[in-house]
Order: C-alpha cells, then sequence, then structure tokens
C-alpha cells in the first residue's frame, strides 16, 4: 500500500526541484547601438582633365548639398573637366576610426579629435593609395570649406581627393 | 631583507655612479659579506645576457605618428619663438617643433607644422607628414574656391592603364571585435570590406570582380 506514495513524492519533489530553477527570461534582439558621432563628410575621388575625350564616362554626380564642388575645384587647378569617379558618405565616429572610400584605389582614414573651437571637426587623416600612406595630416574640417588633396597624376590629367564636412541638420 | 639604502648601493655600484672612495669602501664590503658578493655576481650576469639578447636601438612603433602628434600639440602649445641671437649651433635643437620636425626627417619622412591664422570659418591644415621623403607637401587656402588645398609633388604617377575600382557608399557598419567596416552601397547592397593586417595597414575587399 506505501508504494502508491512514491509517485505522488517523486512527482512532488520534481515539482519542487523545478520552482528552484532560476526563470531564464526570454531574450530578444538588442536595439543596435549607434555609435556617438561628431559629424558627417562626404569624400569623392575626382578626375581633372582637359582632354575631354579621355573621360572615363562616369556617372557619378555631387549630391545637391555639393553641387558646387567641381565649379571649385576648376578654381584652383588647371584643368577644364572634373569628373567624379567615386563617392562616399560617411559619419565620422567619434571613438574609433572612419573610412572614406570613394574608390579602392585610393581612399582616407579619418580619425576624430573632437569639436574644433568655433565649429567643425579637428582630424587627424591619413591618404591611402593600396597599401601605402600619401600623407598624414592635422586638420581642423569646417562646414562650407572643403580640403581638396592632390593625388597622383593618371593618363592626361590628375587625381583629386574631395573631403568635405556636411551641413549639420 | 635589505634597507632601500643597500638596495640603492648595490645599483649605484653596478651602475658604475660610484666614487673610487665608495666604490673601494662598497669592495671592501663584498669581501666581508658573501652574500652581497653572489648579488653582484648574479646581477652582472643577469646584465651581461641583456645586453647579448636585446638589441641596444629598437625601432619604435608607428613613430612617424607618434611623432606628429607631439609635434601637434607642441605646436598648439607653444608658438614658435626664435632667438635674437644664437649663441652656439645647436641652439636650434633647443626649438621644440624644429627639433621633432627634425627627429621625423631623420626617420625619412618629412613634415610640416604649420601655425598660420585663417579665418574661423576656414578648413585648416594644422601639419602634414608625408613618409617617403621624394614626395614634397603643401598646402594653402584658396580665397576664390573657398577651400583648403593639400598638395603632393612627386607622388608616382598612377599607371594609364590602371581601371579604377569607384563606389557609391551610402553607409557603413563597423565590427569592433572584428576590426572591420563593411561599406554598403545606394541599393543597400555590400560592396567593400576594409580590414586591417598585422601591420595596421587597411585590406581592402571589393566584391566588384574587377576589385
Amino acid at each position: 500500500m506505501k508504494w502508491i506514495f512514491i509517485p505522488i513524492f517523486l512527482t512532488a519533489a520534481f515539482g519542487f526541484l523545478k520552482a528552484q530553477q532560476p526563470v531564464v527570461p526570454s531574450v530578444g534582439a538588442l536595439p543596435p547601438v549607434k555609435p556617438a558621432t561628431d559629424g558627417k563628410v562626404w569624400g569623392a575621388l575626382v578626375y581633372a582633365t582637359n582632354d575631354i575625350q579621355g573621360l572615363t564616362g562616369s556617372t557619378e554626380v555631387a549630391p545637391a548639398d555639393f553641387a558646387d564642388i567641381p565649379g571649385r575645384l576648376g578654381k584652383v587647378f588647371p584643368f577644364q573637366r572634373f569628373e567624379i569617379l567615386g563617392q562616399h558618405l560617411q559619419d565620422v565616429f567619434r571613438e574609433y576610426e572612419s573610412w572614406v572610400v570613394p574608390t579602392k584605389d585610393l581612399f582616407l582614414k579619418v580619425d576624430s579629435k573632437g569639436p574644433a573651437e568655433g565649429g567643425g571637426i579637428n582630424l587627424h587623416l591619413q591618404f591611402w593609395r593600396d597599401q601605402q600612406v600619401l600623407v598624414k595630416t592635422d586638420a581642423v574640417l569646417k562646414e562650407g570649406s572643403p580640403l581638396f588633396i592632390g593625388g597622383p597624376k593618371w593618363r592626361e590629367g590628375q587625381l583629386y581627393f574631395v573631403l568635405v564636412l556636411q551641413k549639420s541638420r | 631583507m635589505k634597507t632601500p639604502s643597500e638596495d640603492h648601493d648595490l645599483i649605484r655600484f653596478l651602475d658604475g655612479e660610484m666614487s673610487d672612495t665608495e666604490r673601494a669602501s662598497f669592495e671592501v664590503r663584498m669581501e666581508t659579506e658573501p652574500l652581497l658578493k653572489s648579488e653582484v655576481s648574479l646581477m652582472q650576469r643577469m646584465s651581461a645576457d641583456f645586453r647579448t639578447h636585446v638589441p641596444a636601438e629598437m625601432p619604435v612603433p608607428y613613430a612617424d605618428f607618434f611623432n606628429s602628434q607631439i609635434q601637434m600639440r607642441i605646436a598648439q602649445e607653444e608658438p614658435v619663438t626664435l632667438p635674437a641671437v644664437r649663441s652656439s649651433w645647436f641652439d636650434w635643437w633647443r626649438i621644440p617643433t624644429l627639433a621633432t620636425a627634425a627627429a621625423a626627417v631623420a626617420m625619412g619622412g618629412f613634415m610640416i607644422v604649420q601655425n598660420q591664422k585663417q579665418p574661423a570659418n576656414n578648413s585648416m591644415v594644422h601639419s602634414i607628414y608625408v613618409p617617403n621623403p621624394s614626395v614634397q607637401a603643401h598646402s594653402f587656402h584658396s580665397n576664390e574656391a573657398q577651400a583648403t588645398v593639400l598638395i603632393l609633388d612627386g607622388v608616382e604617377a598612377m599607371p594609364s592603364d590602371r581601371q579604377m575600382v569607384s563606389f557609391h557608399i551610402e553607409r557603413t557598419e563597423t565590427d569592433q571585435a572584428m576590426a572591420t567596416t563593411t561599406l554598403f552601397g545606394e541599393s543597400g547592397q555590400v560592396v567593400a570590406v576594409v580590414a586591417k593586417d598585422s601591420r595596421n595597414q587597411p585590406r581592402l575587399v571589393s566584391a566588384n570582380p574587377r576589385g
């Protein structure tokens, strides 16, 4: 007769043990954390030439905010045509490096050094050609004041890297 | 346990910093204190081993970046003032900016520091470091274009037959753990990934078949 109490005892014991186990809450996907930024830059690689026949046929067009960039390049460099080969809109991360890569051949590493006095960002820039760094520079980038970097000659013209700080919205 | 003064004497003896009198006195002590003598002997052997196996000079990792950062801080904090009278040829080493720049030049690169005043709303280049000594760099501000210009003279030309692998990047995602940045194009497609190799140099892997 007493054997019939064994299953009752085991059931009660397992129930007690189960109640003692920590309850694991269901975990959903964490919302993506957007890294802190100090601003946004637009970078482009531009091919400058006087040889209209030698244009690459690139269809890249500057965004409306930077549509005047080819014209401004023409005020500095002695070329008639400025063709955007590639472009990249990039957040400038506060905590770690950012890359501005309009082409695989020539690109820029950007490290923020914090907001500049009177607006803009203090930046450490590295201009890379493949695995070779061409120049490293500490600069202040201000809204409405682009930085033009003269790159290597190519074909009948020259390559220029443009970096502009996007206006804060 | 030795007192700090005993340690201090031992180190000064090993470093050859004692006067003749002090050294003679220390040597007498060693003859009467076998423990001290064995410790000196042990330290001298260790020192000799270090000299044998560790090079006297080691390259500074990321020396160019290190120098550029020091140089920039100096430029920001101390306006360069040339002495009115130079009493000796080495006086110029006392100008910190020049000395740091000279160190960078000695490492094979070329550094320029600029402290020129610009209007507050203009971009500005503070310092330039060019690792390749055959490349000359300078910067200026174009009032007409309202732009700051960094010129690199002497950069090797791109081969004319080289096809540029161009991107239109709208968005990136950075993976801190993997130290990679994924570049996304206009349609949200992966265009390329930037990673860094063991020498901290970027490696760009393109999804473009030409890349």
